[in-house]
């Protein structure tokens, strides 16, 4: 997955992070695609996997804090969307646990986890960085 | 089947290619299909429900297919395998609940079902529908078709 500057909001620690998930989600792509055999990557699979999934929970709880500190007035609605793209991740590790990593769940998983992550950044939240645009900046 | 449906298809379509992936499509000459024909070896299917039922087919090619997931992973990819399909599935699905949207601005109250992606070029999918609205995308990485196909349900 290819970072591009479009996608950054204009505040600092948002675009950071938005950047290492980017950079983890890619790393987790690139095991899940490599060549080879799955059972001989599954390791790298699974510890690529759980370095990103761990980022994405830390990102979404630090922008919801950024988001409740500016008083975004679409807090609620953007806190349901992640919470359901939470429950869709927990919902993949928990089958992945319960039947194994089945080959073609994960690279299903995988699709999922990169078109919602680059709409989710590339649209949703511009209006993040759009309301504080519009405040004149960051007061803090 | 009204042609007024069309419009929030074609824009869902050009501001999901735009955003995601920074292709600008237009749109070709519209065509009347006596149903649901995947023209096209990579097909989503996707079903709605509410105002208007229906079903919408989106059909690519291959090469386009391969394409769109490149530029969206940054990874060379060579075959239609479980990663690229998804990937299309929810391209087509983003696109989907888009349009829904403008719909639901329009005052059509619609759901949609999840994608189901099917490989290859068939005749029919015999959806027993009515007539479906075929609308041409053209675009600098290849041209593919959106197959509309809905009914008011109170009509």
């Amino acid at each position: 997955m290819m970072w591009k500057d479009k996608y950054k909001i204009g505040v600092e620690l948002i675009d950071r992070q938005h950047q290492e998930l980017f950079g983890r989600v890619s790393n987790f792509l690139q095991a899940v695609q490599s060549e080879g055999h799955w059972e001989e990557k599954l390791e790298h699979v699974k510890s690529t996997m759980e370095f990103m999934q761990n980022y994405v929970v830390e990102h979404f709880e630090a922008e919801e804090e950024f988001q409740r500190e500016i008083n975004f007035p679409e807090y609620e609605n953007h806190k349901q969307v992640h919470d359901d793209f939470r429950a869709t991740v927990n919902d993949y590790a928990e089958t992945f646990a319960q039947e194994g990593f089945n080959q073609e769940l994960v690279q299903e998983f995988g699709a999922k986890l990169m078109t919602w992550l680059i709409m989710h950044v590339a649209a949703a939240d511009q209006r993040i960085g759009a309301f504080v645009r519009k405040q004149g900046g960051i007061h803090p | 089947m009204k042609a007024a449906y069309i419009q929030p298809f074609y824009k869902a379509t050009r501001d999901v290619f735009r955003i995601m992936m920074d292709v600008e499509v237009k749109r070709g000459e519209l065509r009347l299909a006596k149903d649901l024909i995947p023209s096209k070896e990579a097909n989503v299917i996707i079903g709605t429900t509410g105002d208007l039922s229906g079903s919408i087919l989106y059909s690519f090619p291959k090469d386009m297919t391969l394409t769109m997931v490149k530029i969206m992973s940054g990874m060379e990819l060579k075959e239609l395998d479980s990663f690229v399909l998804s990937a299309l599935g929810e391209v087509a699905n983003i696109i989907s609940g888009n349009a829904m949207t403008y719909l639901n601005s329009e005052n059509y109250r619609c759901d949609i079902s999840p994608p189901h992606v099917m490989l290859g070029a068939t005749q029919s999918l015999s959806m027993a529908t009515d007539v479906a609205l075929v609308i041409p995308m053209l675009s600098p990485i290849g041209d593919f078709d959106i197959n509309v196909s809905l009914r008011e349900t109170n009509e």
